[in-house]
């Protein structure tokens, strides 16, 4: 018996040693005492790999000796998980990387820290969606946003012009299917690209009026519906469904399948954004092509649908918040967001009187990125902002005939109002 | 002390040597089981573990009421009934069928068996080019090429769940005729002479000899099937997403959903209780059913 319980004893001790090591990895004293000077260890964690951040890593290096900032790739697929598990054991890295759902929710629960210190220097497009009750809890990163890539040679070789009016993108599209050339390319098999694209139309005939101006917000608060408002711009838009442009094949068609598609010229259009870029080039570097936004009913600048990338939040359990406050000092300056930029280029920044230059893939976008207009809708839904996914869904129904728009509308509505009472718990 | 106790005592010295991974399974198996239990009863959402508020049933009253519980315990069953029924006939017959003196009966059986050592992934992968409706899929440019309209095995909501099992047999079958073969050559070679004196042609011996015979390795490839059936994952994430719509959502993807996208963690723990009680349920009315089928052919 007694061999048993020192067995006991020796395998307990080396389980909670074990187990105090997990726990003391993340608060563990960050200074190498051994070093020259003291030099203050903190963790960044981000969804992108280290190269879409290099250079920026590389300016806190240079700027801020004190500070080593450790850079950790979590996949966008296991990122929440993972931080979420952190942030609920009282640890996490110290910068945390956010979308302005997440940042809202961890503002609610204090894990993240109000940096309202640095607002001042943001634009209200950025700074708004990363706000809690007027208070900033996440710099707003580069823009991200999305329109059409066009084949400039195909476009060229059939005489059509950018357009500027959905009527017009109908006509386009016509004249390609006309000359036996596949209009788009969607990959439909993700919820995205439908979700996305009927979103174009209605930022156009519906949420840029002014009376609508607070639509979102008292969408995400479920005082009011889609169905019954969206109807009249999503029916107009499912004329790219009825007229054979955007066709149920789709549906069994991946984001990469329908890359290779445009980018090997089989189809002359297709809706995506700068990350893809890199991509299209690599496939067919000679592939010469630009982007045109959303239209609607008027002709105007049209809409991109996006909005402020990732947004970077300081972690309120963490023991170096000086630290911490340098690091986004130093971001939320124009050499900073030039170095952020460098390896995001395409997006825009929203420090103030902060501008880059355009790579060439987005001249037919300028005006559009000019007038501010690039939106997500779903950013202000708050509690429901998830519900995108079934939109979505939803859409893919709509595209396979399955569904009416009211029918979509109506399944959406209801799931909404299953997040914002599920949430209120 | 007695022999019993003296025999226990000695039995205990080498059963420490499971204590580590007793403590391991305990920690990250049972401890989380139940905890799983008692999670479906509070509130636990948004990351709030402390104050947590014990609602009764709520959660389970929820998920019932949702359209894509439903939906996925359907796809669920039929998922887990085709991979069952298919994956078991179809295994029975190509085990029988390599079993027989053939000249190209290893490298036949190693190409069946081929796929099962793929991860799912790569096979959703694979299989998504190979079944996609744009100009890469090999097999809408042999039926367009023959003058057919193209099949949109994993866009159309009425045929992309079958085309999911499609896929899952073409993986998962050479492994269960390995199985099936290694059953067949354990079946004494004189009981077939017998049945063969007795007059039996072979069907007969396949009905009468082979079947009863094979019933232990029946028996583990189905309820294998069901429970890998009910609980698919890794392949609809792959080829799918749950789409299009949710025509190919599953409780599984469903379950992932409802924790991880909409941060529905207790509602998520009553998705699994109510998951665990149904496989539970499911494989002791097989166990049973089988069970009898073995009895009524001995």
């Amino acid at each position: 018996m007694k061999k048993f319980s020192i067995l006991l004893l020796t395998a307990a001790t080396l389980l909670s040693m074990t187990l105090a090591g997990c726990g003391n990895e993340n608060n563990a004293p960050a200074a190498n005492q051994g070093e020259k000077k003291e030099k203050v260890k903190i963790r960044i964690a981000y969804w992108n790999k280290e190269d879409s951040v290099k250079t920026l890593l590389d300016l806190v290096k240079e700027k801020l000796p004190n500070i080593e900032l450790e850079y950790q790739f979590i996949d966008n697929k296991q990122y929440q998980n993972i931080i979420e598990t952190q942030l609920t054991a009282g640890a996490g890295p110290d910068i945390i990387s956010t979308n302005p759902y997440t940042a809202s929710r961890y503002a609610k629960l204090g894990y993240i820290k109000d940096i309202s210190e640095l607002a001042d220097r943001y634009n209200d497009g950025g700074k708004n969606v990363y706000s809690v009750d007027g208070k900033l809890y996440a710099l707003p990163g580069i823009s991200w946003f999305e329109g059409m890539f066009y084949n400039k040679e195909i476009f060229e070789k059939l005489n059509l012009k950018v357009p500027t009016t959905f009527d017009e993108e109908l006509a386009l599209h016509e004249t390609l299917k006309q000359n036996g050339i596949k209009p788009q390319a969607m990959g439909a098999k993700s919820w995205e690209p439908m979700m996305k694209s009927s979103m174009g139309l209605v930022m156009n005939d519906f949420l840029s009026k002014s009376e609508n101006k607070d639509f979102d917000v008292q969408y995400g608060e479920g005082k009011t519906k889609l169905d019954g408002n969206w109807n009249t711009a999503l029916e107009q838009w499912t004329e790219l469904i009825k007229l054979g442009y955007l066709t149920e094949d789709m549906l069994g068609v991946d984001y990469d399948q329908a890359l290779d598609e445009f980018a090997t010229g089989k189809a002359a259009m297709w809706q995506s954004g700068p990350w893809a870029v890199e991509a299209i080039q690599t496939k067919n570097p000679n592939l010469k092509f630009d982007m045109f936004p959303f239209y609607g009913s008027e002709p105007g600048a049209g809409w991109l649908i996006g909005g402020p990338g990732v947004g970077f939040a300081a972690n309120s359990k963490s023991k170096h918040q000086e630290e911490i406050m340098q690091v986004l000092d130093l971001i939320s300056t124009p050499e900073g967001q030039q170095a952020f930029w460098s390896d995001n280029k395409g997006g825009s920044s929203y420090l103030k009187d902060v501008e880059f230059e355009m790579p060439e893939q987005f001249a037919s976008v300028s005006e559009t990125l000019k007038a501010g207009n690039v939106y997500a809708p779903w950013n202000n839904w708050g509690d429901a902002s998830n519900v995108i996914e079934d939109y979505g869904k939803n859409f893919q129904y709509v595209l396979s005939g399955k569904m009416t728009i009211a029918e979509a509308l109506q399944a959406i509505d209801k799931k909404t109002n299953e997040l914002i009472q599920g949430k209120a718990q | 002390m007695n022999t019993k106790m003296r025999l226990l005592k000695r039995e205990l010295d080498y059963q420490i040597l499971i204590l580590p991974v007793l403590i391991f399974y305990v920690l990250f198996c049972v401890y989380p089981f139940f905890s799983t239990f008692y999670y479906s009863f509070t509130d636990y959402s948004n990351m709030k573990l402390d104050n947590l508020k014990f609602v009764g049933l709520d959660n389970f009253k929820g998920i019932f009421k949702s359209d894509l519980l439903t939906i996925s315990i359907k796809n669920s069953i039929i998922y887990a009934i085709l991979m069952t029924v298919f994956q078991t006939s179809l295994g029975l017959i190509l085990a029988v069928f390599l079993d027989r003196k053939l000249k190209t009966k290893n490298i036949l059986r190693s190409m069946f068996f081929l796929p099962a050592v793929f991860s799912p992934l790569i096979i959703g992968y694979l299989w998504s080019y190979i079944m996609s409706t744009s100009d890469f899929g090999l097999i809408n440019r042999a039926v367009t090429a023959l003058g057919f309209a193209k099949i949109n095995f994993l866009g159309n909501p009425d045929l992309a769940l079958y085309s999911v099992v499609g896929t899952q047999l073409w993986q998962w079958t050479g492994w269960v005729m390995v199985i099936f073969l290694a059953n067949l050559q354990s079946i004494p070679k004189d009981l077939y002479e017998a049945a063969e004196i007795d007059g039996a042609n072979s069907w007969g011996k396949f009905w009468r000899v082979t079947l009863p015979l094979m019933q232990p390795s029946v028996n583990v490839v189905s309820v294998t099937a069901m429970i890998g059936g009910l609980k698919v994952f890794d392949i609809i994430f792959a080829l799918t997403e749950g789409g299009p719509g949710n025509s190919t959502q599953t409780i599984m993807t469903a379950y992932i959903k409802t924790v991880f996208t909409e941060g529905f963690y207790a509602k998520g723990a009553a998705f699994g209780v109510v998951f665990f009680i149904a496989v539970m349920i499911i494989t002791m009315v097989m166990m049973s059913f089988l069970k009898k089928w073995g009895e009524q052919t001995r």
